[in-house]
């Protein structure tokens, strides 16, 4: 039999994937300052992205608003192609952010955190699901202390935990080694493995550049509000466009 | 009807949150009971020994201090979302926002009830008032006095909870909204102390009952607003 060879068919523009990830002309003012100015860009799905940039940069402004925590002044953003302002109550479903606060409730247990959780997330078998967590972060020991007695190493573990009762399709992750040792920085790096593995999409604001471009297949560098730059594969951007946007942004 | 249950079930789990981590900071609470009870006390001395004259002032300031009580309460129950940006956080879950303000509602309504079951024997010892027969129905007002009270407090602590003067802020806004609670309840409490002898009782539980309906749909309906940054 005549071996046969199949030609993929050039890609066309229909047939390019969506991406996970999209701003256009992203925006968000603090008053007359601008904390991000005319963000563009496309993170292709299932890729892990790192946010690199100095304090003040940006990274965690461009996070809350895609975790439609913050609303952007200007521009839009889109999660799997459903726009965030338009329908945040479904980027809420399929986003998970872990933020420089824990949001933890101090007079609460380790494990009722996690139980508040799983009820507000709709988690089947909300008290398995809590104890595999627990012990997934380590924590199954200290489960029944209230948060107040925990230390910050502790806290962060148990916020990273609440991830892990539900399946994402973007995971958004800001400095999640802060505070935590050598233990818990290698947990942080397992998650981010097999988060990737599964196919999730995840974007990482990291001081620690060197360790989170290791696991990362791209990154972009922000700077005072711009994303100046960007490298590796799965992450693309576009030269801001201030024009019709009022004067402030920019002036950071 | 899957939707209501699971309303439903956010907002118990919110007002249990609330209450747990109210009674475990068991300090707020009595300091906020003692707090209000000083101010029963106070005005009585500011009275003085008239009998007939603390008679008369008694529901007054009776819901004076439940309504000064209530400002500490549900200002306490929203610093809980502050701490650590749990704020944030309870804002993100993919949760009917009308849920998130009846689970607040509930917690407030819980502690306020609380402070006017309290109060209320307080005020009756202090002032020298016999309560007698008048119990059903100062029940009944304190319950829709209470719920009226979590309803605006739930409210307008949402509206000043990312303010930085909060504490300042929220009993500027919230007392002139209570006005018509405090005057419909303060009529009813004395109606139901003298033993309802003009038959306007009703009509007053009947305001109190109207006020809190209008104040949980408009909070109900809004609430979702304040929660955004």
């Amino acid at each position: 039999m005549p071996q046969t060879t199949i030609y993929a068919a050039p890609r066309t523009r229909e047939q390019t994937p969506p991406p996970a990830v999209a701003t256009h002309q992203l925006a968000r003012l603090f008053g007359r300052s601008a904390a991000l100015a005319g963000v563009t860009m496309r993170v292709a799905a299932g890729r892990t992205i790192a946010l690199l940039g100095p304090n003040g940069a940006g990274k965690t402004t461009l996070l809350r608003i895609l975790a439609t925590s913050l609303r952007p002044s200007f521009g839009r953003a889109e999660i799997e192609s459903i726009d965030i302002v338009a329908r945040p109550d479904v980027v809420r479903r399929r986003v998970a952010y872990l933020s420089h606060a824990t949001g933890l409730y101090d007079d609460l247990t380790g494990a009722e955190n996690l139980a508040f959780t799983a009820t507000m997330r709709s988690v089947p078998e909300p008290h398995a699901a809590v104890d595999r967590v627990l012990a997934e972060v380590g924590l199954t020991a200290d489960a029944d202390r209230r948060v107040r007695s925990y230390s910050a190493g502790m806290r962060r573990r148990l916020a990273l935990g609440r991830l892990l009762l539900n399946d994402w399709a973007v995971v958004l992750l800001d400095e999640p080694h802060a505070a935590l040792d050598a233990d818990g920085m290698a947990l942080v790096d397992r998650l981010l493995q097999r988060w990737h593995e599964a196919g999730v999409t995840i974007l990482v604001a990291s001081h620690q550049a060197e360790r989170v471009t290791r696991l990362a297949d791209g990154w972009a560098r922000l700077d005072s509000g711009l994303l100046i730059e960007t490298g590796g594969s799965g992450v693309e951007a576009d030269a801001p466009d201030l024009v019709g946007v009022p004067a402030q942004v920019g002036r950071a | 009807m899957n939707g209501l249950r699971a309303d439903a079930a956010v907002a118990w789990a919110i007002a249990r949150k609330d209450a747990r981590a109210e009674l475990r900071g068991r300090q707020a609470t009595v300091s906020t009971l003692f707090f209000a009870a000083l101010v029963l006390l106070l005005f009585g001395f500011a009275l003085g020994p008239d009998a007939r004259r603390l008679t008369e002032a008694a529901p007054g300031l009776l819901w004076l201090a439940i309504v000064f009580g209530s400002l500490l309460s549900v200002t306490r129950l929203h610093q809980l979302e502050v701490e650590d940006g749990a704020l944030d956080e309870l804002a993100r879950y993919p949760v009917e926002r009308y849920a998130i303000y009846l689970g607040k509602l509930l917690a407030g309504f819980a502690v306020v009830l609380v402070l006017g079951g309290v109060l209320l024997p307080v005020v009756a010892i202090l002032y020298g008032i016999s309560l007698g027969e008048a119990w059903p129905a100062l029940v009944v007002t304190v319950l829709l006095g209470a719920i009226g009270l979590a309803a605006v407090g739930t409210f307008y602590a949402g509206v000043t909870v990312r303010m930085a003067a909060r504490e300042v802020m929220l009993p500027l806004l919230m007392l002139p909204v209570v006005a018509p609670l405090l005057l419909a309840a303060v009529k009813a409490t004395t109606a139901a102390l003298a033993g309802d002898p003009l038959g306007d009782l009703g009509a007053w539980l009947q305001l109190l009952a109207a006020f809190d309906l209008v104040m949980i749909v408009a909070g109900a309906a809004t609430y979702g607003y304040l929660l955004e940054e």
